[in-house]
């Protein structure tokens, strides 16, 4: 069938038409080839101008269109859903941004803009030609999960998804449910014990209908993509593959072992936070004077990063303290008190209250431990305010350390195609908007994974993840836009340039049967991963890969339109 | 049952994550949204910390995102009303703002705002610029649609009896567009030349500038557009509409009359004027006298009227020459009486039959018509009114030595316009108040003398002023050559033959439905002062332009009242505060000694600089003004200015608050000087000064001179941290002013930063990165102190913060170009109604309560209603977003 083009031309009021001769424009866009329909529209996207395109699809059995107007960031979707109202398959719409990209920064050079829009109008109708009809993509998804980690966050996660309907596969490395919460005694600001808020959740998670928990699992691999992932993992009884259509990152992280600093291990009283915690369990008898430093092993040159919590957890333990204990002394040396929002704040006043001490530290001038054979005894500390060093009895000194990343993420990541960033941490997909999304689809995550998280953003984040991995479980498949990559596999030369630039891991090998006897291995873009970011076609030295609706013909079609 | 849908309360980021998330999960969202465009604070912001990504970059795709997903459904411009039901099956009313735009229509083009004339500060851009009353929220807006900023109707139009967009041609006025100006008024009055002299202008008794200083002379401004336009050598003729072949008789060319002939003529009618007096303009010409309404004038306003196709014969008395049963016979479709009140009424005393007893219309009309009347030296005028007025005043012009006017209440009840008992006064014309003839005496047939009584003032009566009551045994007697009553006007009926069945009320007025006119006669309407008896002239016009509304309904065959009768409610509680004084501009009038010789007009007339100061000076009480200029520039006739509120229901499942935060106002701190030195300002404020489509276009410039700033000085926790404010944290502040201080010095390399911090909370992931970026690569320095005040110093006009240096314990003042301060945080004042209306609780600083935060940091108190975000405390986008998706998990948990 030949050719049907129809032109559109927006005014968009003054925006365009102020600046831009649009009846000129419309005039030479129709005596470019095979456009057989051309009009001016005071708004093209007005219902006026939209029933307009469907009437001449109709009438003038256009079978290309092309809109130039604004912006395709807001009306792209409109123009195309319009297109497919009228019968039009929606890949056989081009658009021309005659707003952004002419009138309005070309507003002081009427005549010139009005050459420019041709120009622009002219390259849309060379590409416009070669486009072809396309069908979105679309996937089946699992109703099923695999969450990757037995804590808080991973508990939340597998809580809600069981509770919305979908079936849950929690992996637990250790033998037992409660991650890293397990070694607290409290939890703040409450400062109720941890069991009362954990034991009631793992016995939910263990009785649900939905849920299988299995303990003392490892996950060995994953293969697949969103909607269809396979997992294999080792348990107990040997090694099996569970079906998924989503999973959930939740495994968390440790608390940082602070070796050669401030007499840890060398002084057998001084202990971190954690270990604290598990020692005394809230009996603390005979500790009168005790001392804890704050940000050992962070916000230094090495570790800059912050703990987040540790100032939290200092002041949880110093209040239970002095709530056992009224008389003794209780010392916070601090670099700057992290007591960020309401509850914090509220928390840190409350501290002052009974009667803990704060005394500010500088990284030039660190606090001295002092003591006699394996036992410390002294923290000399300089006060700022004071202008002179303190010096200060210590039963015990409690070092204050941040979360480190859990060992194993760098197995994960690879496994799973998934970012660590510097630290080791996990890497969000935006760590602004998508805080519990990776880039690839269908993987999320939740908790200390990411970064240092208080208890109530774990279980924010295991339910946000939860989320993100319901949406898709809910709709039953997933909908990929037709405009994605494909490797021509004659011309794939096997460089694996594509497969290392792809930011969503959507490109892998794959052997093709080249003659009865031989394979060749070369790319493949996994049709359901990928986004159609156009990186691999961009990189792609042999021309091997071509992106639907931006391949090089088209491409070439236009630059050749401007030029000749 | 379980309604697979959810309202979402507060469409700012943490709102928009929550209805996508659920509309991803299958469950229609709704998002509700106050502003005119969903987006919240984040929208406001130019970067975001720690990535330095372009905030509505970042945004705007997820505001597109909201608005195309056929899962949620926008509600902007909108709030919640009512809430019942309970978790799973709620019911929400909620109320859609007017917006004055039809949604479907507008496509945000932005045609509207040129246009209009009302400038107002934009609360977007934290008060720092200034936006029109037409006006997209900002530039990426989602929905696009614009929106007019409209309290209501201005006092001036609600209290005109012809309901002028008054502030609107004030408004236009004062921008200079004077055409513009004259058309608008003439949508609603044909004669404002005339009404620019003579109206009794109420709009100025209620104009709220009054309560500042001074009413706006709002008629001295009209006048001076109309002259302009009498003047210039192409007038403005109304566009006429397609003619039509009905004909319309029009009984008298008064005010009335010419109105409903204006009115008729623009809709196409065939119009013809019957006037008995050889003059047109009824009282105007024959009452008023030449010094305050000079006869061009009238014949100027006449002429455009002719100009339009009506038809005037004068000279024509109906019911001698012509009869309405002929007028019938000659096929005119409907006949307008408009033939005004100028019989004198009596005074019903003793010897009114003398001679020298002239009744005050009479002698204005025998006068206007050019014939010479004497009445001696001494002249005693009775009545307050305009007529008084103009007869006295009229009597002295035509040499009388002695004219003097006596009023039977005090000079506060007089009905007169202020100006002319004042002009009077200045005429050295004597005013007796208090005192009311009892009998004429006379001598020889001839007026001798008048007896007065003395009166005192009683209770109010019916039409509110006091009664005068006499005082027993004050008679007095003055001699005087002449006396003339002025003390109101009645209509004489004759024209009206046996064919009418029209009738009259027991004050010899016409009897007619108030909203139509419409007599007992159907193709008979009457308007003016022959059904009000003696009124104003803005009064007769309206009525003459309700008539020719009526007439043409009547003649179309529709419906006469449907529509019709509208109140006019004035917007109320407008603020007044913070205006300087400025006072009225005087008219300008001929010198007393010179004007009492001769008829010249007495005012004469504001200059255009006079004219445009005095517009300015209109504080713009309903905001939008009305002067249509948005209808007239929207292409895509989406303007709507009879759009209402309306009301919706919708059934939910569940209900997610996400209401987010506001700014605390820190006036309050006067130490830090906010609103007293210029170049302290708040840190919204220096985001949008920052931002590249902020009202500085991203340039840094100092508010008191716009000088680029070299130091800036950034106060931490303020109204934060702080037992006399907010006790709490604000949570984001720290890396907010260290992302500002990187912004600032990107933009500026010579620029430098200091933070002054309690505790420095980058407590996020890449927070102790960032702030370790800004010290080592944007010269930003951070101060370990909580600074006591900030000064100016009056030589360099800089502003200087005051603090402890703690490290060397030494207190310390530095100067800065800029200080800005970091307010406090706190959640939205609406939360208290939300709150209210749903039945959850808030905590003691107006937060949503979470009861159980361990077990569901996402709940509130009532089951079923969750909420997320800033409104639960405060919280940065990240966890904002976080909580906002966890949130719609447990909702999907609730509604699986």
């Amino acid at each position: 069938m030949s050719l049907r083009i129809g032109v559109f031309i927006c005014h968009c009021g003054t925006n365009i038409g102020g600046t831009v001769n649009v009846p000129e424009v419309v005039k030479y866009a129709a005596t470019l080839p095979d456009v057989v329909h051309t009009e001016g529209n005071l708004y093209t996207c007005s219902e006026d101008g939209l029933s307009s395109i469907r009437n001449q699809i109709e009438e003038q059995e256009l079978n290309r269109v092309v809109v130039a107007s604004c912006t395709p960031r807001t009306h792209e979707p409109l123009f195309k859903k319009n297109c497919e109202l009228a019968g039009l398959n929606k890949y056989l719409f081009e658009f021309v941004n005659l707003r952004e990209h002419c009138s309005w920064v070309h507003m002081t050079q009427q005549d010139d803009a009005t050459d420019k829009a041709k120009d622009l109008v002219r390259m849309g109708v060379a590409k416009v030609s070669l486009l072809t009809p396309a069908e979105d993509l679309s996937t089946e998804v699992l109703p099923s999960s695999l969450i990757i980690g037995g804590g808080i966050s991973g508990l939340s996660a597998a809580l809600t998804l069981a509770n919305q309907g979908y079936h849950v596969e929690l992996l637990e490395k250790r033998d037992r449910l409660g991650g890293l919460l397990r070694d607290v005694n409290r939890v703040f600001p409450s400062n109720v014990p941890t069991s009362d808020l954990i034991d009631p959740l793992i016995d939910t998670v263990l009785k649900h209908d939905n849920i299988r928990v299995h303990f003392q699992a490892e996950l060995i691999d994953v293969k697949g993509f969103i909607g269809n992932f396979t997992a294999t993992i080792k348990e107990n009884d040997g090694i099996g593959e569970l079906k998924i259509g989503t999973i959930i990152v939740a495994v968390g992280a440790n608390e940082l072992k602070p070796e050669g600093m401030f007499g840890y291990h060398l002084f057998k009283n001084v202990m971190t936070q954690l270990e604290f915690e598990q020692q005394y369990r809230g009996d603390y008898n005979g500790l009168k004077d005790i001392v804890m430093i704050n940000c050992v092993g962070a916000r230094t040159d090495d570790m800059p990063y912050c703990g987040r919590f540790c100032c939290i957890t200092a002041m949880k333990n110093a209040i239970l303290l002095k709530e056992a204990d009224p008389e003794a002394e209780v010392t916070i040396l601090q670099r700057d008190i992290m007591a960020f929002g309401k509850v914090f704040e509220e928390y840190y006043q409350k501290a002052m209250q009974v009667g803990v001490r704060f005394v500010r530290y500088t990284v030039d001038r660190l606090p001295e431990i002092n003591g006699v054979g394996n036992e410390a005894n002294k923290v000399r500390v300089y006060h700022e305010l004071m202008g002179r060093d303190l010096e200060l009895n210590a039963d015990a000194v409690i070092l204050t350390t941040p979360l480190v990343p859990a060992e194993d993420n760098q197995t994960l990541s690879r496994m799973m195609k998934i970012p660590v960033g510097n630290e080791g941490f996990f890497m969000e997909a935006h760590q602004k908007l998508r805080p519990v999304e990776f880039p690839a689809d269908g993987i999320f995550i939740a908790g200390c994974a990411r970064y240092p998280t208080e208890i109530v953003e774990c279980i924010s984040q295991g339910y946000a993840a939860a989320a993100k991995a319901a949406a898709p479980m809910s709709q039953g498949r997933v909908v990929t836009e037709a405009l994605i990559a494909k490797v021509n596999p004659v011309m794939c030369s096997a460089c694996g340039r594509c497969v290392e630039i792809c930011p969503f891991g959507a490109i892998d090998w794959t052997d093709v049967s080249v003659s009865p006897k031989h394979t060749r291995r070369i790319a493949a873009v996994n049709q359901a991963e990928c986004k159609g970011c156009g990186l691999c076609a961009a990189s792609c030295l042999s021309s091997a890969v071509q992106l639907k609706g931006f391949t090089d013909e088209e491409i070439l079609a236009m630059v050749n339109a401007t030029i000749l | 049952m379980t309604q697979k849908a959810t309202l979402v309360i507060g469409g700012g980021i943490a709102g928009m994550q929550a209805s996508i998330d659920l509309a991803n999960m299958g469950i229609k969202a709704y998002l509700l949204e106050k502003k005119p465009s969903i987006g919240g604070r984040m929208a406001q912001l130019d970067k975001t910390f720690p990535t330095n990504d372009c905030s509505m970059c970042i945004l705007a795709p997820k505001m597109i995102e909201c608005a195309n997903h056929e899962n949620v459904e926008l509600i902007t411009y909108s709030e919640l009303s009512e809430l019942t039901g309970s978790s799973g099956d709620f019911k929400a009313k909620i109320i859609r703002k007017a917006r004055f735009i039809n949604e479907e229509k507008c496509v945000g083009c932005g045609e509207c705002i040129e246009g209009c004339p009302i400038t107002v500060s934009d609360e977007f851009n934290a008060g720092l610029g200034n936006r029109k009353a037409i006006y997209k929220y900002f530039p990426q807006a989602v929905p696009s649609t614009f929106a007019i900023d409209r309290s209501g109707t201005a006092p001036c139009k609600a209290e005109c009896p012809a309901h002028i967009s008054v502030q609107g041609y004030v408004a236009l006025i004062a921008q200079g567009r004077f055409q513009e100006a004259l058309k608008l008024i003439k949508e609603e009055n044909p004669l404002p030349a005339i009404c620019g002299r003579v109206c009794h202008h109420p709009c100025e008794s209620l104009c709220t500038r009054g309560q500042v200083d001074e009413p706006v002379a709002i008629d001295f401004i009209k006048r001076f557009v109309a002259d302009l336009d009498l003047n210039s050598e192409t007038r403005y003729i109304p566009q006429v509409k397609e003619k039509k072949e009905d004909k319309v008789a029009i009984i008298g060319a008064g005010p009335a009359g010419l109105s409903c002939a204006y009115y008729l003529a623009r809709e196409g009618y065939r119009v013809t004027i019957y006037e008995k007096l050889p003059v047109t303009g009824g009282m105007l010409s024959v009452g008023i006298p030449e010094y305050r309404l000079p006869r061009e004038i009238i014949n100027a306003e006449v002429q455009i009227i002719r100009d339009m196709g009506v038809e005037i014969r004068t000279g024509v008395e109906i019911g001698k020459d012509i009869t309405v049963k002929e007028l019938r016979e000659k096929e005119y479709k409907a006949i307008f009486l408009g033939i005004g009140a100028h019989e004198c009424k009596s005074l019903n005393i003793e010897g009114e039959d003398l001679e020298g007893v002239y009744p005050g219309v009479d002698f204005l009309r025998e006068v206007n018509l050019g014939k010479k009347v004497s009445l001696g030296d001494r002249i005693a005028v009775i009545g307050g009114g305009n007529v008084a007025m103009d007869t006295v005043r009229t009597a002295r012009r035509l040499g009388v030595k002695e004219p003097f006017v006596l009023y039977r209440r005090s000079l506060e009840e007089m009905p007169a316009n202020e100006e002319e008992i004042e002009e009077c006064r200045e005429e050295g014309i004597p005013i007796y108040p208090l005192t009311n003839p009892t009998r004429i005496i006379g001598e020889d047939g001839r007026v001798k003398a008048v007896e007065c009584l003395r009166m005192r003032l009683g209770e109010p009566d019916e039409s509110g002023r006091r009664r005068p009551v006499p005082i027993e045994g004050s008679e007095f007697i003055m001699e005087v050559d002449g006396v003339v009553p002025a003390i109101g006007q009645e209509s004489d009926w004759s024209c009206l033959g046996s064919e009418c069945s029209c009738t009259l009320s027991g004050w010899g007025t016409m009897n007619v439905d108030p909203v139509t006119l419409q007599t007992d006669d159907p193709d008979i309407f009457a308007g003016g002062d022959a059904v009000t008896g003696p009124r104003t002239v803005i009064e007769a016009i309206e009525a003459g332009k309700q008539a020719a509304d009526s007439i043409d309904r009547f003649i179309r065959g529709v419906d006469l009242k449907e529509g019709r009768g509208k109140t006019w409610e004035p917007v109320k509680d407008i603020p007044t505060a913070g205006y300087e004084h400025i006072p009225r501009t005087r008219m300008p009038r001929i010198e007393p000694e010179t004007r009492v010789s001769n008829f010249k007009e007495v005012q004469l007339g504001f200059s255009e600089e006079e004219t445009v100061a005095e517009a300015k000076r209109c504080i713009s009480c309903g905001v939008c003004s009305e002067c249509y200029t948005c209808v007239q520039a929207c292409k895509a006739e989406a303007v709507d200015f009879h759009q209402k509120e309306r009301e919706t229901t919708l059934n939910v499942g569940a209900v997610v608050l996400a209401t987010g935060f506001d700014l605390y106002n820190v006036a309050p701190l006067m130490e830090y000087g906010w609103g007293r030195i210029e170049d302290v300002i708040t840190a919204m404020q220096f985001e949008r000064m920052i931002c590249a489509s902020g009202p500085t276009i991203g340039h840094l410039k100092r508010p008191s001179d716009g000088r680029e700033p070299k130091r800036l000085g950034f106060i931490q926790c303020v109204g934060s941290r702080d037992i006399r404010h907010m006790k709490y944290c604000s949570a984001v502040c720290c890396m907010h002013a260290t992302k500002e201080a990187i912004l600032a010095h990107e933009h500026y390399p010579e620029l430098t930063s200091t933070i002054f911090y309690m505790d420095m909370r980058a407590v996020g992931k890449g927070f102790q990165e960032y702030v370790r970026r800004a010290k080592s690569e944007y010269k930003v320095e951070y101060v370990r102190a909580r600074p006591g005040r900030v000064t100016l110093n009056e030589e360099s006009q800089n502003p200087v913060i005051h603090y402890e240096d703690t490290v060397n314990r030494e207190l310390k003042a530095r100067e800065f170009d800029m200080v800005i301060l970091s307010q406090a945080l706190i959640p939205t004042e609406s939360n208290i109604s939300i709150a209210e209306k749903l039945g959850v609780e808030l905590d003691e600083f107006g937060f949503i309560a979470v009861p159980e935060e361990l077990r569901n940091p996402f709940g509130t108190t009532k089951e079923g209603i969750f909420g997320c975000g800033f409104c639960q405390a405060p919280m940065d986008v990240p966890d904002s977003v976080i909580r906002a998706s966890a949130a719609a998990s447990k909702v999907a948990e609730v509604l699986a």
